[in-house]
């Protein structure tokens, strides 16, 4: 239950950091400020789904967490592992192409760290987990 | 591996969040064992072969 209200709380401070943001900026925001607005709240979609399953779970009287449950999010963290690291390879890449600053690689880095781990997530979902 | 889950939970009466609740485990994964997306430990193997009253083997067909 612990780790629901954190995911809830983690999902509505991102949304309202990122809501301050946006409407605050003082130039207007560019089209890559709307995708990655557009992404935060993908994410954000994510965390309250997450949250939303414990919270469901609790009320059923299942447990929070299983075998599947964990082998899929450590199986979900390990190819994202690797898959981030081309990506960071990509960002150096096209930091030096198209002379972006480094706070923007950052940012669109991590960005890519979290939807990289979501879209993992969905695979892993969708494949289920066999062994060989 | 092929299993019987489905057809023993049929013959049995239970739910999915029946046999889930026996087993201690989500629903979900009992979900996942009758589409055959997941092969379970040992010991889950084991707990629901306990619930059906059965051995390992006939619930699990390993190939």
């Amino acid at each position: 239950m612990k780790r629901g209200f954190l995911a809830l709380l983690v999902s509505v401070l991102v949304l309202g950091a990122a809501a301050l943001w946006f409407f605050t900026a003082e130039k207007s925001v560019s089209a890559t400020g709307v995708i990655e607005f557009g992404i935060i709240i993908v994410l954000v979609g994510f965390g309250f789904y997450f949250a939303f399953r414990r919270f469901s779970s609790a009320t059923r009287g299942e447990p929070l967490e299983d075998e599947l449950s964990k082998k899929m999010i450590q199986q979900t963290a390990a190819w994202s592992y690797y898959i981030s690291l081309y990506m960071w390879v990509f960002m150096i890449w096209l930091k030096d192409k198209m002379a972006l600053d480094t706070d923007e690689v950052l940012g669109a880095g991590i960005l890519s760290m979290a939807v990289i781990f979501l879209a993992c997530w969905i695979a892993i979902k969708l494949r289920g987990l066999r062994n060989g | 591996m092929d299993n019987r889950i489905k057809e023993y939970r049929a013959r049995h009466d239970l739910t999915q969040e029946d046999l889930a609740k026996k087993v201690n485990v989500r629903r979900e994964t009992i979900v996942f064992l009758e589409k055959n997306k997941y092969n379970p430990s040992l010991k889950l193997a084991h707990d629901i072969a306990v619930v059906f009253g059965v051995t390992i083997e006939e619930i699990f067909i390993f190939d």
